[in-house]
């Protein structure tokens, strides 16, 4: 999907396989973000946010919209869009999830599509039909490495995924709001109890989950063009993600992602062309047949 | 005959009457259906416009698939993402089964035997698969056939043209002409009334109540001895074999059926459409389809452009917020009020005579 694939060359076989690589750790890292605020809010709020990808897409199109009206660089458009990114969450926080704390799951889960629905329809009227484009965090420039070439914009993507995620992990298991963000995820109300900001604690994370949503937004975006559907893949496969690493815990969405975005690609480039995302699909479905719950996650207890 | 007797007589024959569509909900469907096919006949004959006719066999689809994902949703609370793409497992096997050179109901009958079995096997998966992860499985599901559809060459790349369709080997519709389009829209709207009986006598019989049982606690439902697994797999497979219908008759009235749309935005539509109707009513389908798309279709487009996902979106949430029993509370909401303004009125008058 990055189109990185088509350059590759047809016999040298250890370039062709860290070109793959070197793919995978890019697409995993949108993944992973992706991934990442997916289990973060469902954590938090017990709700799996369909709409991540809509917020994504909607703040890349500030991003986009901003650059192109009052030239500005991508850092300065990219540090707008993590703010309106920031709001985003907030206001959704407030006025759609909090109002509906107490409906049931699946109606929870039926908001976050409505909130696609929204997204989805008003951007063609906020930011008109034509795509934007958005350029690349550096432009050009690479290394070679044994026949594979390496840019270095996939090197920065890599680090400042990895840097993100592990200020987040750093975030949730070594500070006190960390320490509120997982008895939160554990049990709403005795926190509350304890005297826990609950309400805050969920709306950092939709804000989060929207701020890392957009990051990974406008890392795909140079690929193709700012458009309402550019994240339904990532989305899709974050989701994917998700299921095969196992909701219970924060790290087994984000290898997930890696090994999705891996097994993807390989199978792309050595088996079949089209039905390489098919085969991928059909494992984890089979995968998840036998450990409904993911690699790393565990069945939750039930009381009755 | 005097004048009296006449009167006399047809308010006995109209008590008859209430009185049977009361106790008979089959007749309740059949006036259903009655009515719609009057409604699709002006339309036809230029009472309404004749885009029309389009919209009233979209709502009729819409309603059909929307009766088969409540069974999931209301009654069993089961998701399930992947509803459109069985109204294309419809549409467009039964597409492929005619361009094979088989009679049409053969082609349809075997589209949607393949779809059920899908349907089937996902039962099966959800025996394993709880909640957001079945969700996100039927999401799989939805992703695998939209590959499908778009990449194998026997659904025609873009879309795949079907043409005039032959029913019983001898009635040749074609939606070219305007009287037989009516013709087709005709048997949209009986076959429409006939699944409605199909799903009341589902939620009056015993699988209907273990559905509702099901939903309510599986735990306490298993202990009852209700097999959720044998439940789960009839939801999903009456829920796609109602899909499957309506993309059989998606493919009998539109006669072309697109490879592209049977995506997650449409199965977002659907799901809507059982939301704002309200969950575990059968005539809150239609309603719900009549508000969803054909008032964007209708109405919203003249003023404000395509704006029906935003609509739908705004009316989903709004709905699950404030009234989560959707539209067909409306009329059990208006009742009590009713009654309670009459028996205010009472106590007024008795307060008075004391």
């Amino acid at each position: 999907m990055y189109g990185g694939l088509v350059s590759f060359s047809g016999v040298n076989t250890v370039g062709n396989f860290l070109n793959i690589l070197f793919n995978s750790l890019q697409t995993g890292s949108t993944y992973a973000l992706a991934a990442l605020a997916i289990v973060l809010i469902f954590r938090t709020s017990k709700t799996t946010n369909f709409a991540q990808g809509s917020i994504g897409t909607l703040n890349a199109y500030v991003a986009a919209l901003v650059l192109s009206s009052w030239g500005w660089s991508i850092w300065a458009v990219a540090i707008v869009s993590m703010v309106t990114a920031f709001l985003t969450g907030v206001l959704i926080d407030t006025f759609i999830i909090r109002p509906a704390a107490k409906v049931n799951k699946i109606a929870k889960q039926i908001i976050t599509l409505g909130l696609i629905m929204i997204i989805t329809g008003i951007s063609p009227y906020l930011f008109g039909v034509d795509p934007y484009q958005l350029p690349r965090f550096i432009p050009q420039g690479g290394m070679e490495i044994l026949g594979s070439s390496l840019k270095y914009n996939t090197i920065f993507i890599v680090l400042i995924s990895l840097f993100f995620m592990g200020a987040i992990f750093w975030f949730i298991q070594k500070t006190k709001w960390g320490l509120a963000i997982r008895v939160t995820a554990s049990n709403e109300v005795t926190s509350k109890l304890m005297g826990v900001p609950t309400k805050t604690v969920t709306m950092m994370s939709w804000a989060t989950a929207a701020m890392l949503g957009t990051l990974a937004a406008i890392i795909v975006a140079p690929a193709g063009s700012v458009n309402p559907n550019m994240m339904f893949n990532v989305q899709v496969s974050a989701f994917f993600a998700g299921v095969f690493g196992g909701f219970q815990t924060f790290y087994g969405p984000v290898l997930a992602a890696f090994i999705i975005a891996f097994a993807r690609n390989t199978t792309v480039f050595y088996l079949t062309d089209i039905w390489g995302d098919v085969l991928v699909y059909m494992i984890i479905l089979v995968f998840l047949f036998f450990k409904p719950y993911g690699i790393f996650g565990k069945p939750p207890v039930k009381k009755v | 005959m005097t004048d009296s007797n006449f009167k006399e007589k047809s308010v006995a024959l109209w008590n008859r009457f209430a009185k049977t569509v009361k106790t008979h909900p089959h007749a309740q469907f059949f006036i259903f259906g009655l009515v719609m096919v009057m409604l699709g006949y002006f339309s036809s004959v230029g009472v309404f416009p004749s885009f029309y006719l389009s919209v009233f066999a979209y709502i009729i689809i819409y309603t059909l698939v929307a009766l088969g994902l409540n069974l999931l949703l209301g009654f069993s609370g089961l998701i399930s993402l992947a509803s459109s793409s069985f109204i294309g497992v419809g549409a467009l096997g039964t597409g492929v089964f005619l361009n094979l050179g088989l009679p049409f109901e053969l082609a349809a009958a075997l589209a949607i035997v393949s779809a059920a079995g899908i349907g089937a096997l996902i039962g099966l998966l959800s025996s394993k698969i709880s909640g957001i992860y079945l969700a996100i499985s039927t999401l799989f599901i939805a992703e695998i056939l939209r590959q499908i559809f778009t990449s194998v060459d026997i659904f025609g790349g873009e879309r795949l043209d079907i043409g005039t369709v032959k029913l019983l080997g001898f009635i040749e519709l074609s939606r070219n002409s305007r009287a037989e389009r009516f013709y087709l829209y005709a048997i949209m709207a009986i076959v429409l009334a006939l699944m409605m009986m199909v799903v009341y006598n589902i939620i009056k019989s015993r699988s209907g109540r273990a559905f509702m049982g099901i939903s309510r606690s599986e735990n306490s439902a298993a202990a009852m001895g209700i097999s959720p697994l044998k439940y789960r797999v009839m939801a999903f497979t009456v829920a796609t074999f109602f899909a499957a219908v309506a993309g059989v008759l998606y493919a009998l009235y539109f006669q072309d059926a697109p490879t592209r749309q049977w995506g997650l935005l449409q199965s977002l539509t659907i799901i809507a459409i059982v939301v704002v109707g309200g969950f575990k009513s059968i005539y809150g389908m239609f309603f719900g389809a009549v508000i969803i798309h054909g008032m964007s279709e209708l109405f919203l487009k003249d003023w404000l452009g395509n704006v029906s996902s935003v609509f739908s979106g705004i009316l989903l949430i709004v709905v699950i917020l404030f009234y989560p029993q959707g539209i067909a509370h409306v009329w059990i909401d208006l009742k009590k009020l009713y009654y309670k303004l009459k028996t205010r009125k009472k106590k007024d008058v008795i307060n008075d005579e004391s």
